[in-house]
C-alpha cells in the first residue's frame, strides 16, 4: 500500500511547488506590467512622482516669523500661512504645486517655523517669488498712547539738546523701569491680522461721516471669530486709535468711537481706484497671518533635470546587468533564481514608488542603484550555506532548506539594524534625507521578503540533485569554486 | 585608520553651502569666457569672498560654479544678468541659496542623525548576542560594531578630505547619505561574521549546570566550556563567511561602478564615497573586527591567570 501511495503524493507535492512557484512569477509579472502601464500612460493615477532636481523648477523656503505669536496657536496658524500661500500659488498656474510647513527639529536652539514651496515646471523663480511676495500681510494694532508719549518726550530732549548745542544730538538708549524706549511706531498688537478675514471688496466712500466723496476703499468682513475678536477689541477701546497696518506700514489710525459688532471694517489709505482694487483681490485669495522672508531658493532647470534622470536610469539598467551577470556566473542555477528574485525586487519597489508614493530624486535614484548591490545580500548569505550542505552530499532540496534555516540569523539581525538606522533617519532628517530613508527602510524589506518567499519558492520547484550524481543539473547546482 | 583622522584633522573637510549656508549657481556656455573675466564681472557687484570653479554640465557645456554668500531675489537676479552677458549663449541651469540658520541646522541634524543610528546600534548589536557569554562578553561584540563603524566612516571621510584638498569638492547633504549607507553596510557586513561566531561557539561548546541553594532559593549555575580554542572558533567563523563577505561587496561595488561611470555629476561623489566605504567595510569586517575580538578575549584571559 505504501508502494503505491509513494509516488502519488511525490507527484502532488511536485505539482504543488511547480504551482506556487507559477504563482509567484505569476504575481511579479502582473506587477511588473502594472508599473510600466503607469508609467507610459500619460494620464495614469499612479504615476511616477519625480522630485524638483530631476523634473526641473523652483524650491522656496520661506520662514514664518512667529516670534509674536503664542506658541500654542503657531500650528494653526501656519496652517492657515500655508493655505493662504497655496491659493496665492494655484493663481500663478502651477501643476501640482507642493506647499507644505515644516518645523525645525529639536535640534536647534530656537524652534523655527518654515513654509516649503516647490514649484515643479518653474524655472523663472523671480516670478514665482515676486507672486507670492504679492500676498498682502494685513494687522489691526492699537495706538499705544504711554509709549508715543515716552517717544514724544524724548523727542523733545533731542530738540532740546540740540537747541542748547547748536548741534544735532542723538539720545539712544533711554530706559524706563529696565525697559528700552522701542523706537517702532507706538501701536500694540492686537491679534487680530488677515487671518480673520472672510472677503474683501473695493468700495467708494459715500461722502457722509466726513469722509472724502468717492474715495476709493477696501471693505473687509471678518469671520465670525475674527467678528468677535474685532467687537471686543472695540469695546474694550472706545476713543482710541485702531492701526491698520499693511505689510508693516501705517496705512490709516482711525479714531474708535463705538464698539464695532457687525464684523465689517473699512481700510482707507489714500489709495487710487487700481490700487485699491488690487488690494482688495490681493486679501479676498488671503492676507498673511504672520509675517514671511524668504531663506533658500533652487532652481533646476528642465533639461537639466531630464538629463540627471537619464542618466540616473541607465547606470541602475546597467547596474542591475551586473549584479545579474555576476550572480549567474558565480552561483549558476541558484543564481539564475537569485536574479529573478532581484527583479522582482526591483518590480516591488517600482511598484510601491509609484503607490505611496515617493517622490524621485537624484539622491533616491542613487539609493536604488545602490540597494540592488546591497539587495541579493540575503541570496548570497542563504546559498554559501546551503553550497556548504551540498558539499556534504546532501540533496539539493534538503541544502537550500538548511540554508535557509542556517541564514535567517545573520540575514535577520543584519536587516533590522539596518532597518532601525532607517527609522531614526526618517525621524531626524529633512525632506530630501526622509526620502532615501523611506527608500532604504522600504529597500531591506522588500529584498528580504523576496529573497526568502520567491527565491525560497523557486529553488524548491527545481528539481532535486545531489553532488554525487555527476548529472548536469548537480553541475548547475554547484558554484564557481571546484572543490 | 590614525591616517585617516591625521588627513581628516590636517585637510579639514570642504563643507558646501548646505551646511554653511550661501548660493551655488551653474552658469552654462556654449563658448564659456576666461575665468578671470567672469571673477572681475561678479565682484563688481561686491559680494563679499567668492569662489568660481569649472565644471562641465550634465549636458556636457563647458560651465562654471560660482560660489558666494546667501543671496537675496535682487542679488540673485543682478548676479544672474551680469554673468550672463559674458561668453556665448550663456544660461544659469541650477542656482542654490540656502540662509546660514537652515545651513547649521541641517549641520546638527546630520551629526545627530549619524549618532542616533551608531547608538542604536551598539545597543541592538549588544541585544542580538546576548547570552554569548564566553569568553566575551555581548557588549564586546558591540562596541567592536562601533569601533569598526568608526574606521569604516574615516576611510570615505579622508579620502572626501583629499577630494577636497585637490579638487574643490565640497561635502554635501548627499554625502552624509552616503555615510549613513557606509554605516548600514558596515554593521551587516561584522554582523555576518559575528553571527557566524556566535553559531560556531554554540556548537563547539559543553555544558555544566551545578545547582546551589542560597538563602532558602535554587540557583542553577551554568558553565561554558569551550572544546575548542576560541581564536580558532573566531577563525573558523570568518574563513567560512569570507566567499559571502567578497561577493556581496562585489555586487554592491558593480552596482556602485554603474552609478559612478553613467550616474551623471550629481551622484558621481556619492558612488565614489560610497566604493571606498564598501571596501573599507569589507576590509575591517574580515582584517580588523575578528582579530579584535580574539586580542580582547586573549588580554582577558592574561589578566585573568595574574589575579590568579
Amino acid at each position: 500500500m505504501t508502494e503505491s501511495t509513494q509516488p502519488n503524493t511525490q507527484s502532488s507535492q511536485g505539482f504543488i511547488r511547480t504551482f506556487r512557484a507559477l504563482v509567484v512569477v505569476g504575481i511579479v509579472l502582473g506587477l511588473a506590467f502594472w508599473v510600466y502601464q503607469n508609467a507610459v500612460t500619460p494620464e495614469s493615477k499612479n504615476p511616477f512622482k519625480l522630485g524638483l532636481d530631476l523634473a526641473g523648477g523652483s524650491h522656496l523656503v520661506y520662514e514664518a516669523d512667529v516670534s509674536k505669536i503664542d506658541s500654542a496657536e503657531v500650528p494653526e496658524l501656519m496652517n492657515v500661512l500655508r493655505d493662504v500661500i497655496e491659493r496665492r500659488v494655484n493663481v500663478f498656474g502651477v501643476s501640482e504645486p507642493i506647499v507644505q510647513v515644516e518645523s525645525s527639529s529639536f535640534v536647534t536652539d530656537e524652534p523655527v517655523q518654515r513654509l516649503v514651496v516647490e514649484l515643479p515646471g518653474v524655472t523663472d523663480v523671480s516670478e514665482a517669488v515676486a507672486e507670492i511676495g504679492r500676498t498682502p500681510l494685513l494687522e489691526f494694532k492699537l495706538y499705544d498712547a504711554e509709549l508715543a508719549a515716552q517717544q514724544e518726550t524724548l523727542q523733545n530732549l533731542e530738540t532740546l539738546t540740540q537747541n542748547a548745542t547748536g548741534s544735532k544730538a542723538e539720545i539712544g538708549n533711554v530706559t524706563i523701569n529696565g525697559e528700552a524706549i522701542s523706537q517702532e511706531l507706538p501701536f500694540k498688537d492686537t491679534g487680530l491680522t488677515g487671518r480673520y478675514l472672510e472677503t474683501a471688496t473695493l468700495e467708494f466712500a459715500g461722502g457722509n461721516s466726513g469722509q472724502l466723496s468717492n474715495e476709493p476703499l477696501v471693505s473687509v468682513r471678518f469671520t465670525a471669530e475674527g467678528a468677535d475678536l474685532f467687537a471686543d477689541i472695540t469695546r474694550n477701546n472706545v476713543n482710541r486709535q485702531l492701526g491698520i497696518f499693511l505689510d508693516g506700514e501705517l496705512l490709516s489710525a482711525p479714531n474708535i468711537n463705538e464698539p464695532i459688532t457687525g464684523g465689517t471694517a473699512v481700510i482707507s489709505g489714500g489709495f487710487t481706484a487700481d490700487e485699491a482694487k488690487e488690494l482688495a483681490q490681493n486679501l479676498s485669495f488671503g492676507a498673511l497671518p504672520v509675517p514671511i522672508e524668504l531663506q533658500s531658493t533652487q532652481t533646476v532647470g528642465a533639461s537639466l533635470g531630464a538629463e540627471v534622470l537619464g542618466k540616473g536610469m541607465e547606470a541602475g539598467l546597467y547596474g542591475l546587468g551586473l549584479v545579474l551577470l555576476f550572480m549567474v556566473l558565480w552561483y549558476r542555477l541558484p543564481g539564475l533564481v537569485a536574479g529573478v528574485a532581484l527583479l522582482s525586487y526591483v518590480t516591488i519597489m517600482l511598484a510601491l514608488f509609484q503607490l505611496i508614493p515617493v517622490t524621485l530624486t537624484a539622491a533616491g535614484l542613487a539609493g536604488f542603484v545602490l540597494s540592488l548591490g546591497m539587495a541579493v545580500d540575503a541570496n548570497v548569505l542563504v546559498f554559501e550555506r546551503m553550497k556548504e550542505e551540498f558539499a556534504k552530499g546532501v540533496s539539493s532540496r534538503e541544502a537550500a532548506s538548511v540554508g535557509f534555516s542556517r541564514a535567517w540569523s545573520a540575514i535577520r539581525d543584519g536587516n533590522i539594524t539596518s532597518l532601525l538606522s532607517a527609522i531614526i533617519l526618517f525621524w531626524f532628517g529633512t525632506s530630501l534625507v526622509k526620502g532615501f530613508a523611506l527608500v532604504f527602510g522600504v529597500g531591506v524589506i522588500i529584498s528580504m521578503l523576496t529573497a526568502l518567499v520567491v527565491t525560497r519558492t523557486l529553488l524548491m520547484t527545481l528539481p532535486e540533485t545531489k553532488k554525487d550524481s555527476q548529472t548536469l543539473m548537480a553541475t548547475l547546482f554547484g558554484n564557481g569554486l571546484k572543490k | 585608520m590614525a591616517g585617516s583622522a591625521l588627513i581628516i584633522g590636517t585637510l579639514g573637510l570642504n563643507l558646501g553651502i548646505d551646511f554653511t549656508g550661501g548660493s551655488l549657481t551653474e552658469v552654462s556656455y556654449q563658448t564659456a569666457p576666461e575665468k578671470t573675466e567672469l571673477e572681475n564681472r561678479i565682484n563688481e557687484q561686491d559680494l563679499g569672498g567668492i569662489s568660481v570653479r569649472e565644471s562641465v554640465d550634465e549636458a556636457g557645456r563647458d560651465a562654471y560654479l560660482i560660489r558666494t554668500r546667501d543671496l537675496s531675489e535682487a542679488e540673485r537676479l543682478e548676479l544672474e544678468e551680469s554673468v550672463t552677458s559674458l561668453g556665448e549663449a550663456g544660461e544659469v541651469s541650477r542656482f542654490t541659496s540656502i540662509g546660514p540658520v537652515i545651513g547649521q541646522e541641517l549641520k546638527d541634524k546630520a551629526l545627530y542623525a549619524i549618532l542616533g543610528v551608531v547608538l542604536i546600534i551598539v545597543i541592538y548589536v549588544a541585544f542580538a548576542f546576548r547570552g554569548i557569554g564566553t569568553p566575551v562578553s555581548s557588549w564586546t561584540y558591540g562596541a567592536i560594531t562601533i569601533f569598526v563603524l568608526v574606521h569604516d566612516v574615516l576611510v570615505p571621510t579622508a579620502l572626501m578630505s583629499v577630494l577636497g584638498y585637490v579638487a574643490g569638492i565640497e561635502v554635501d547633504v548627499l554625502f552624509v547619505m552616503a555615510l549613513l549607507a557606509v554605516l548600514g553596510y558596515s554593521v551587516n557586513d561584522t554582523i555576518v561574521v559575528f553571527d557566524r561566531v556566535r553559531e560556531n561557539l554554540m556548537a563547539n561548546r559543553t555544558e555544566t549546570r551545578t545547582k546551589r541553594e542560597e538563602a532558602g532559593i535554587m540557583l542553577e549555575d551554568v558553565e561554558y566550556t569551550l572544546t575548542k580554542p576560541y581564536p580558532e572558533i573566531v577563525g573558523a567563523a570568518v574563513s567560512e563567511t569570507l566567499a559571502r563577505s567578497i561577493n556581496t561587496s562585489l555586487t554592491t561595488f558593480v552596482a556602485l561602478v554603474a552609478l559612478y561611470f553613467l550616474g551623471g555629476a550629481v551622484t558621481q561623489t556619492f558612488a565614489l564615497v560610497l566604493m571606498a566605504g564598501v571596501l573599507a567595510g569589507t576590509y575591517s569586517s574580515i582584517c580588523i573586527a575578528s582579530p579584535l575580538v580574539v586580542a580582547y578575549a586573549q588580554h582577558r584571559a592574561k589578566k585573568a591567570d595574574e589575579l590568579k
